[in-house]
């Protein structure tokens, strides 16, 4: 019971730019599935941040009708049929932009924090 | 939408290979199936809400919801087709009622002309002190406007053709309409010929000859007369038998003439005007012309009707005759369309299209009334969807839905019956009313009509909506059944819509009351002629053919005798116009011992006399022994009588005065005084006429031309009149193949006719009339049984507890009495502001009418308890046993 709460209370809420950075970061490493993307952010962020279906999905097929990524129906190592995301020109132009901005902001909140 | 559900296939399918691929991890990871699958599925929570957030995604959920709505209100209507059938019913009576009376008020007043910007086109008319006649105005003003005033970019002028015009066409004579223009018109109006130069707009002068501008002729006009030939540009034509050269065809749809609002309009034919010694002078001897001008950009009516008023004082100054000089004194400048509807005909139709207005608001009212009654009955549907989290905006949209599925409907079904009551109102409009009730619907109409459904949906719909949702979800799921003592807060309510329909209701039926018994007191104005069996053909005289010579021995004498001669004809007579017609007016100013005289001039035969039953005060009516050669002779009427008679009391003190010279050295002497007669309007006594006997008229006489323009045949027969218009027809058509082409109609028609505006409301509110009684009176029925079937139990146990049978009927009668009194009593007050509207049509009759409002709201409240006796009745035979147990 004890890590259960553990993990609730060090759980970050996403800010929305946030997640899409996240996502969009992610498949900078290559095409993946949903589940593939929420794994791979829970490990590297050393199991701090675990994104939920209810806004992986959501996100997923909003940058994908903003056509910063793209899908396709491929099979997976394990042989499971699974709908891959690419990211596109565009979503790497985003990225750029949201990673300046995330920037930009870390080293303000910093400035603040020292002062 | 099959791309949609592909779609949610494949997110179905997407969140499934999740689901997988997270179980397969688990048991790779050591745990068991069981175990793995329990905790992926809670670690991805409540997946068809995932799905529907991702769906919203796509940014089309809404359509999916209005699919999902509209699915639901069919479900809906299928399961209660009753409700279905009463509120699609009563909206479509409301939308078609409004409807069609918005496609008449938008032919009629709204559309513009068919000319380029036709808002900045004005009339020019000069007017005297007083409640004067407008005039139109000679030459000389116009020129002298053109030359001064400022506001207007363009100055045009024209005048029918003299007589009735007809152009020889291919095959046969073709009756137009003639209109001779200035050449700057066309252009000003902003229209081109389709075929040829047409007119070059240069200033009209006194130099070219007569017929050198050449004659445009309208598409109608071509396609008639000369079979729509490409090749008439240059063809030398005859009008009236006399040549001119066609130098363009205008495109269709295409029509100018300064009445053109009125019947149909025909073929049209335009000449350049020619300006000759007639346009020399500013007397009664001068041409006048209809004034048409276009507004100059950016410069107001008020600036223009502010200068022109200033230029018309140099311009009244030189009118020698003190008289005219006031009468041409003033200027009305008037928006062009504007002054092509008869004002009368513009005020009825707009209180019509009010009146429609309230039908149509009485008919929402009543399907919001019904709404609110199911919304009460289904309080325990909405309250439990509200329990599993439906949002109040998704309740109201889906309630919404269904509201625009009824008006939807009720559009489809309004259109239909808005189309087959303009039809309907064709056939009985009078025609003189020069109302074009067209079934033409386009793009406006259609706008109008989706912006009425579109309202009424939200009118009935969003109300009930909003009280439905706005309820507290609890105690409606608590109390469950049917039978919760539904808010007392909502019969109130409903109670209020039911009085105010009828209040509304009481208010047509008042204003349908007030015209009915002015038509009523029209019919039984004493008009001093008889009405029944007589036939009246106004003649389309060929005019040209008798410029010379005696129309009276080439035409009317010969069509006399053989009309007295045909078959069921009991005599035959020819008068310039019957009472009534409306078809022609000579006003005649002339001196007579001194005094000056104004009266309306008509010529007459013997036969007349008869043919109507007109008595005499004194003196005689024309025989046969007057002749050409015999002495003059005149007859007027009382009006004059009484206005220019030595002797005011005494009409036969007129009787061997002269009043005319007929011709040269030919005065007429007065024989006889009519008793009295109504010549223009049933509604308004005679203005001071004088008749001249026909056969004494011949060409020199100073009206022998009108003579051979306006003449109307009547005709006493012995049969139901409409038989022998055949046989008149044929006859006509010996004598001439123009006059084929004449206008029959029978005295009795005539006298509706002239009803015109009172007899069309009277009809179309004897129609909304009835509508909103039934509506109304259905409304209250609505009510009072659903408040009854909500009662049942509540009775039941009062029945139980020894209330007598009589006591329930009482109960139920009270609530049903309260509605109606307090809707009465506001109707009543409302139906006393609204007389205003109404005050212009009446005759005979008050705005507030004591006797029309007492049967109205008696007819109202008669009609109201009748429709609350049976839900009473029903109410009254409760079976207690059954009532308790039904719960």
């Amino acid at each position: 019971m004890k890590p259960e709460q553990d993990k609730y209370r060090n759980r970050i809420d996403l800010l929305q730019g946030t997640l899409d950075m996240l996502i969009l970061q992610s498949l900078q490493w290559g095409p993946q599935h949903g589940y593939a993307i929420s794994q791979a952010l829970r490990a590297r962020s050393g199991e701090v941040l675990q994104v939920e279906t209810g806004s992986l999905y959501p996100a997923l097929h909003r940058m994908e009708r903003q056509k910063w990524i793209a899908a396709e129906w491929r099979q997976t190592e394990q042989n499971q049929r699974a709908r891959f995301y690419k990211i596109t020109a565009e979503g790497r132009r985003q990225l750029a932009a949201n990673r300046s901005r995330w920037n930009t902001m870390v080293a303000a909140i910093a400035s603040i924090l020292e002062a | 939408m099959t791309g949609f559900s592909r779609r949610k296939k494949e997110l179905d399918e997407e969140i499934e290979a999740h689901r997988r691929m997270a179980i397969a991890d688990r048991i790779a990871r050591g745990e068991s199936e069981a175990q793995a699958r329990a905790a992926a599925e809670r670690e991805m929570g409540n997946l068809p809400l995932v799905k529907d957030v991702t769906r919203e995604k796509w940014g089309w959920a809404w359509i999916e919801r209005l699919g999902q709505d509209l699915r639901y209100a069919m479900r809906q209507m299928r399961r209660s087709p009753g409700f279905a059938a009463t509120a699609i019913g009563t909206l479509a009576l409301g939308i078609g009622a409004a409807a069609a009376m918005f496609t008449v008020v938008d032919h009629a007043l709204l559309r513009p002309l068919p000319y380029k910007d036709a808002a900045r086109l004005v009339t020019l008319q000069e007017t005297g002190p007083g409640p004067n006649n407008a005039w139109s105005a000679p030459w000389l003003d116009i020129a002298q406007w053109r030359a001064q005033s400022r506001s207007f970019v363009d100055i045009a002028f024209s005048s029918g053709m003299r007589g009735r015009t007809y152009i020889q066409g291919n095959s046969a004579a073709l009756q137009v309409d003639g209109q001779q223009v200035s050449p700057n018109l066309f252009a000003m109006l902003g229209a081109n010929a389709a075929l040829g130069r047409g007119f070059i707009a240069e200033q009209p002068n006194f130099g070219t000859g007569k017929n050198a501008g050449g004659i445009v002729l309208s598409n109608a006009a071509w396609r008639d007369a000369f079979g729509g030939d490409k090749n008439i540009i240059g063809r030398v034509v005859r009008v009236n038998d006399e040549p001119w050269t066609v130098i363009g065809v205008m495109p269709p749809g295409f029509r100018y003439s300064p009445s053109f609002r009125g019947a149909p309009v025909g073929p049209e034919v335009w000449v350049a005007v020619h300006l000759g010694e007639n346009d020399t002078g500013r007397d009664y001897k001068s041409d006048h012309y209809d004034v048409i001008a276009r507004l100059r950009p950016g410069v107001k009516i008020e600036a223009a009707r502010a200068e022109m008023a200033t230029i018309q004082k140099q311009v009244a100054a030189q009118y020698e005759d003190p008289e005219e000089r006031a009468d041409h004194s003033l200027i009305d400048v008037k928006g062009y369309a504007d002054s092509l509807i008869d004002g009368d005909v513009k005020k009825a139709l707009l209180a019509l299209l009010a009146a429609s207005g309230v039908l149509w608001l009485i008919a929402s009212v009543n399907v919001t009334n019904l709404l609110l009654a199911r919304s009460m009955a289904r309080r325990r549907e909405i309250a439990m969807r509200g329990a599993l989290g439906a949002s109040r905006g998704r309740v109201m949209q889906q309630m919404i839905v269904e509201g625009l599925v009824i008006s939807g409907c009720a559009a489809v079904l309004g259109v239909g019956l808005a189309l087959g009551a303009i039809n309907l109102t064709k056939s009985v409009a009078p025609i003189n009313l020069n109302v074009n009730f067209s079934t033409h619907l386009d793009l406006t109409i259609l706008a109008a009509l989706c912006g009425l459904t579109l309202l009424s949906a939200v009118l009935s719909s969003a109300w009930p909506a909003l009280m439905a949702v706005r309820a507290p979800i609890e105690p409606a799921l608590k109390q469950g059944g049917q039978q919760a003592g539904s808010g007392r807060r909502h019969n109130r309510l409903r109670s209020g819509l039911v009085a105010i329909e009828v209040a509304m209701s009481l208010t047509l039926l008042v204003a349908c009351g007030l015209l009915l018994r002015t038509i009523y007191t029209l019919r039984h104005v004493p008009l001093g002629y008889r009405t029944d069996h007589i036939v009246v053909a106004n003649l389309s005289i060929p005019s040209y053919r008798y410029v010379n010579k005696s129309v009276n021995a080439s035409l009317y004498q010969p069509l006399l005798e053989r009309a007295q001669h045909l078959h069921g004809v009991q005599a035959a007579g020819l008068i310039s116009e019957v009472p009534l017609g409306k078809t022609f007016n000579i006003l005649l100013t002339l001196r007579m011992n001194g005094n000056d005289i104004s009266a309306a001039l008509k010529t007459a035969t013997p036969d007349v006399q008869k043919i109507f039953g007109m008595k005499m005060l004194a003196g005689r009516f024309f025989s046969n022994d007057d002749t050409p050669t015999s002495q003059g002779v005149a007859v007027v009427n009382p009006a004059f009588a009484a206005e220019y008679a030595p002797n005011k009391h005494d009409p036969s003190s007129l009787l061997g005065m002269t009043v005319w010279n007929l011709r040269q050295g030919m005065p007429a002497h007065i024989v006889g005084v009519l008793d009295n007669e109504r010549q223009k309007t049933v509604a308004e006594p005679s203005q001071p006429e004088i008749e001249i006997c026909l056969c004494q008229i011949t060409p020199e006489s100073g009206i022998y031309q009108p003579s051979t323009i306006a003449m109307d045949l009547a005709v006493r027969t012995e049969q139901p009149p409409s038989q022998m218009i055949p046989d008149l027809r044929d006859l006509l058509r010996q004598a001439s193949p123009e006059l084929a082409n004449s206008r029959f109609s029978t005295m009795d028609q005539i006298v509706e006719d002239s009803f015109g505006s009172q007899r069309l409301a009277a009809h179309l509110l004897e129609v909304f009339g009835g509508a909103a009684l039934l509506l109304c009176v259905a409304g209250l029925y609505g009510l009072l049984a659903y408040v009854v079937s909500q009662r049942t139990r509540e009775l039941g146990v009062r029945i139980a507890l020894g209330a007598r049978r009589r006591n329930l009927l009482w109960l139920v009668m009270r609530q049903a009495g309260a509605m109606l009194l307090v809707g009465v009593v506001a109707g009543l007050g409302l139906a006393l502001a609204s007389g205003r509207l109404v005050r212009g049509f009446l005759y005979g009759v008050k705005a507030h009418d004591a006797w029309t409002l007492a049967a109205a709201a008696l007819l109202l409240f008669a009609s109201g308890l009748l429709a609350a006796y049976l839900p009473a009745r029903r109410a009254a035979r409760v079976n207690p046993m059954e009532a308790l147990r039904a719960e």
